[in-house]
């Protein structure tokens, strides 16, 4: 029998915002210990939230074999690896007061706007180890904004989001960010006639939906998907690199390793090679059952058995910049379009909600609301045209696709 | 219980969980457990700053809230703050779910149940892939504060969701079937429906054609009446969003005109299912809001905070989804009420347009959408043939003007998967539902 422990810290400090100003402080401190036991190829897990009694939870995974949840893969084994990627930021007892500073600057900066939602001071830390070798430690913390804002004059219920999550703090670039775009939203530019245009999205926001549902390795292997029996074969642009990255230096909050403990090389594993499915993503378990190889992708409760889940899905950069990727056109980058979807064979559409055309250098105004569509095919084929190291914005690291696709006024 | 020190409002909800998943996909087991928490969350208001902790060690809570005593600056005219003023007062013992408490039915029936369902799942062969999964949560709740409220009661959701995946060739379709309700023992177990919805996601995958985009009539089901009514509406009551915004209290001044005449929608905590709350985790009771009468802007939903600063009456729903998060302005069950016509003859009204029957998800901003699943074209009043639809949309005023017909029966939905999302807090549980809607005109896309 092989013994397994699993705890997951969360230590934050939360500040909401209301109308401009702090209304409250949070404090979380919460840690959830997950103890698995592995035993002729079977799992038992028990979980506790904060404290516990080792002989009780020990009983409890004793007991929960009996449940009978087959296990037929090895625990992962002999590997030590620590990521302690925390710096110092600012104390949580300063929190209120600078970013009382922070706001009080926004509320000059932009006194036609209302401010609202969260800030916050975060800090994860998750232990992985087994009586097998295992033993994977990680911890990180973040300062972040999420505000949501809204014209003093308009009738919608918020506007648009503006909000940063980094391991470095400055406030000047923050409020440099805010104001650009702020200041963009501010000026109404017009749709350009209806057709296709480079599309712009912060790489975590590119509508991804299609290869989280259809490499799904059961659903793949059963033939569900629209990708069934089309590993080997390119069907997107040959610059399209599609996976899951869990590099600590791209990635805050989320260890390097998945909930079963394997760590990728280059911490990345990719679905999508060069434009051909090369791989669906799956658990171990999973794995082992359709003959793929693991991914890494097992996500788990505190309590639970790792189950398959795509980890931060990812697009690989193209080392181009915004602006050589746009061409010379202006683009049409995305900041808010909720609500949309594949259909079962692949055709996306979508209603944007908040979007402003850049060059590529410069954020020009903000457009009217208009509809977006593609197909999967499309967008990440001939359509596709990359991934820039990170954005043009003065404080943010993300990094930004850009995809042709079809616009039409609403 | 607590010593509770002067100069402040307090309170202290504590919950106690239990809480059953079990997971089968095709046909093995994946997941089955019992989880069983005590926690709290603690709230501190000195008139000027809110200040919050959340603890899983129940016998901390006194420490920890003399550790936010020592965060906060006491006012001696505390009682005075409009917020604290506002607050309800309450004692009461309200378990509705002793006798038929989830933890008391043993897991081997609720596995027994999936298991039921599995030669049908498994006689299609169609049905490439699919995932049951049973889910049951009951709650104790229980709140002090430091206005004398003291309460206990418990809420409960039982129920199963079947996810599929269908495949012939290279046509596909993903869709649910789920039923959920407040006990295990109101559970529809007969497997009928099941078989037939199998039937219709088949039919569908197999004849469902490219939809031409455009405004069109659009007749929703009470599942997307539900959504709709949550979404396009629901979303828009929650009045923190209100709160010292000059703008939003014009526009959405009660008595305003903002629907057809035949549209009404309400939100009320009472009702049994995944939106029943008896009393919020402010300790406000629950009650029957009409956010919509007779097309009239007639109420909103409010915590004690917002209702206190907006000068409006509590309606209880200030909601949590558990003890790691402060109770926000949030939904409980919403609906839209019906009307007299038939579903036969909402269709026959129709020239040209869409029935949507299931939907995948749905988000509620300045534009709502839905995300329907089964969908059908209508022509000259009959249903005609299925069509896939990525989304439908609309702006909120412009469609609720736009419902024409509202067919006799009202159905209200209770879900033990997804629930409503709002900024960090999700998911939580709620209720939905409606009658048939038809709307004159949204875009299909």
């Amino acid at each position: 029998m092989i013994k397994e422990y699993y705890h997951a810290t969360v230590i934050d400090t939360t500040l909401n915002v209301v109308n401009s100003r702090i209304e409250s402080v949070r404090s979380k401190n919460i840690t959830k210990t997950s103890l698995r036991v592995y035993k002729d190829q079977r799992i038992g897990v028990a979980g506790a939230i904060g404290s516990y009694k080792e002989d009780e939870l020990l009983k409890e995974a004793m007991e929960a074999l009996d449940r009978g949840i087959d296990y037929p893969v090895a625990p992962s084994s002999q590997l030590t690896m620590t990521q302690d990627l925390r710096k110092p930021l600012i104390a949580p007892q300063d929190l209120v007061t600078e970013f009382g500073q922070l706001l009080e600057s926004l509320r000059e900066l932009q006194p036609n706007y209302i401010f609202s939602n969260k800030m916050s001071l975060s800090e994860r830390s998750n232990i992985l180890y087994n009586d097998a070798g295992l033993k994977l430690e990680y911890a990180d913390r973040t300062i972040s904004a999420g505000l949501i804002f809204k014209e003093k004059s308009s009738t919608s219920v918020f506007d648009g989001a503006v909000g940063f999550r980094e391991r470095k703090y400055d406030r000047k670039l923050i409020l440099d960010e805010f104001n650009l775009i702020l200041n963009a939203y501010s000026e109404k530019v017009s749709l350009p006639p209806n057709g296709r245009y480079p599309v712009v999205f912060l790489t975590e926001d590119a509508p991804v939906g299609k290869f989280i549902t259809g490499l799904k390795a059961d659903v793949l292997a059963k033939g569900g998907s629209l990708f069934s029996e089309k590993i080997g074969q390119r069907l997107f642009n040959e610059a399209f690199t599609f996976g899951q990255c869990l590099d600590p230096q791209e990635v805050y909050l989320s260890p390097f390793f998945d909930a079963e403990g394997v760590v990728n090389n280059g911490y990345t594993y990719n679905l999508i090679e060069d434009g051909v499915i090369k791989a669906p993503y799956c658990d171990k378990k999973t794995a082992h059952k359709f003959g793929f190889a693991p991914s890494g992708s097992a996500a788990a409760a505190y309590d639970g058995v790792p189950q398959t889940a795509l980890l931060h899905p990812t697009i690989k950069k193209c080392g181009k910049s915004f602006k050589e990727l746009l061409g010379g056109q202006t683009g049409i980058f995305v900041m808010m379009a909720a609500g949309g979807d594949f259909t079962p064979q692949g055709e996306y559409a979508t209603p944007v909600q908040v979007a402003l055309l850049t060059d590529g250098e410069r954020l020009l105004g903000r457009l009217p609301e208009f509809n977006l569509s593609s197909h999967v095919y499309d967008m990440f084929g001939q359509g596709f045209r990359g991934v820039t190291d990170r954005t043009f914005l003065p404080f943010s690291g993300d990094s930004m696709a850009v995809l042709e696709m079809n616009i039409a006024a609403p | 219980m607590y010593t509770f020190q002067k100069g402040f409002y307090t309170d202290v909800r504590i919950e106690e969980v239990y809480e059953t998943t079990i997971t089968y996909t095709l046909g093995q087991l994946d997941e089955s457990k019992i989880r069983k928490y005590k926690a709290a969350f603690i709230r501190v208001f000195d008139g000027s700053l809110w200040y919050y902790a959340a603890t899983s060690d129940v016998d901390q809570v006194q420490n920890e809230l003399d550790k936010l005593y020592g965060s906060a600056r006491p006012n001696p005219d505390i009682d005075n703050h409009p917020v604290v003023r506002a607050f309800e007062v309450h004692q009461d013992n309200k378990l509705c779910y002793v006798e038929s408490g989830v933890d008391r039915v043993p897991k081997a029936e609720k596995e027994k149940l999936l298991q039921s369902f599995f030669p049908i799942l498994n006689a299609q062969p169609a049905l490439k892939m699919w995932k049951a999964i049973y889910i049951d949560a009951k709650k104790i709740m229980t709140l002090y504060t430091s206005k004398g409220t003291q309460l206990t009661y418990d809420t409960q959701r039982a129920g199963y969701a079947l996810r599929m995946n269908f495949s012939e060739g290279e046509k596909k379709l993903s869709e649910s079937y789920q039923q959920a309700t407040d006990t295990f023992e109101g559970l529809r177990k007969d497997t009928e429906p099941l078989q037939e919805h199998i039937q219709k996601c088949i039919d569908f995958m197999t004849h469902a054609v490219p939809v031409k985009p455009g405004k069109y009539t659009v007749i929703l089901s009470p599942l997307a009446a539900g959504i709709f009514a949550h979404e396009s509406f629901g979303h828009k009551s929650e009045s923190d969003f209100m709160v010292g915004d000059e703008t939003m209290i014009k526009e959405w001044a009660i008595g305003k005109k903002v629907g057809s005449d035949i549209l009404s929608i309400v939100d009320c905590g009472t009702i049994p299912g995944s939106g029943y709350v008896p009393y919020d985790d402010e300790g406000t009771k629950a009650r029957e809001n009409y956010l919509i009468k007779d097309g009239i802007l007639t109420g909103r939903l409010h915590s004690t905070s917002t209702a206190a600063l907006l000068q409006e009456g509590l309606t209880g729903n200030a909601r949590a989804i558990n003890f790691e998060f402060e109770p926000i302005v949030r939904m409980t069950t919403t609906y839209i009420k019906p009307g007299s016509q038939t579903k036969e003859e909402l269709i026959e009204g129709v020239e040209q347009g869409f029935l949507i029957e299931t939907v995948n998800h749905g988000s509620g901003l300045s534009t709502f959408t839905m995300a329907p699943s089964l969908a059908y074209r209508i022509e000259n009043g009959k249903v005609v043939e299925p069509v896939n639809i990525s989304v439908i949309s609309g702006t909120v005023f412009e469609t609720l003007s736009l419902i024409d017909g509202l067919s006799n029966e009202l159905k209200l939905l209770s879900f033990v998967t997804g629930g409503c999302g709002k900024m960090e807090q999700y998911p939580l549980p709620v209720g939905f539902g409606g009658p048939y809607v038809r709307v004159r005109s949204m875009m299909v896309q």
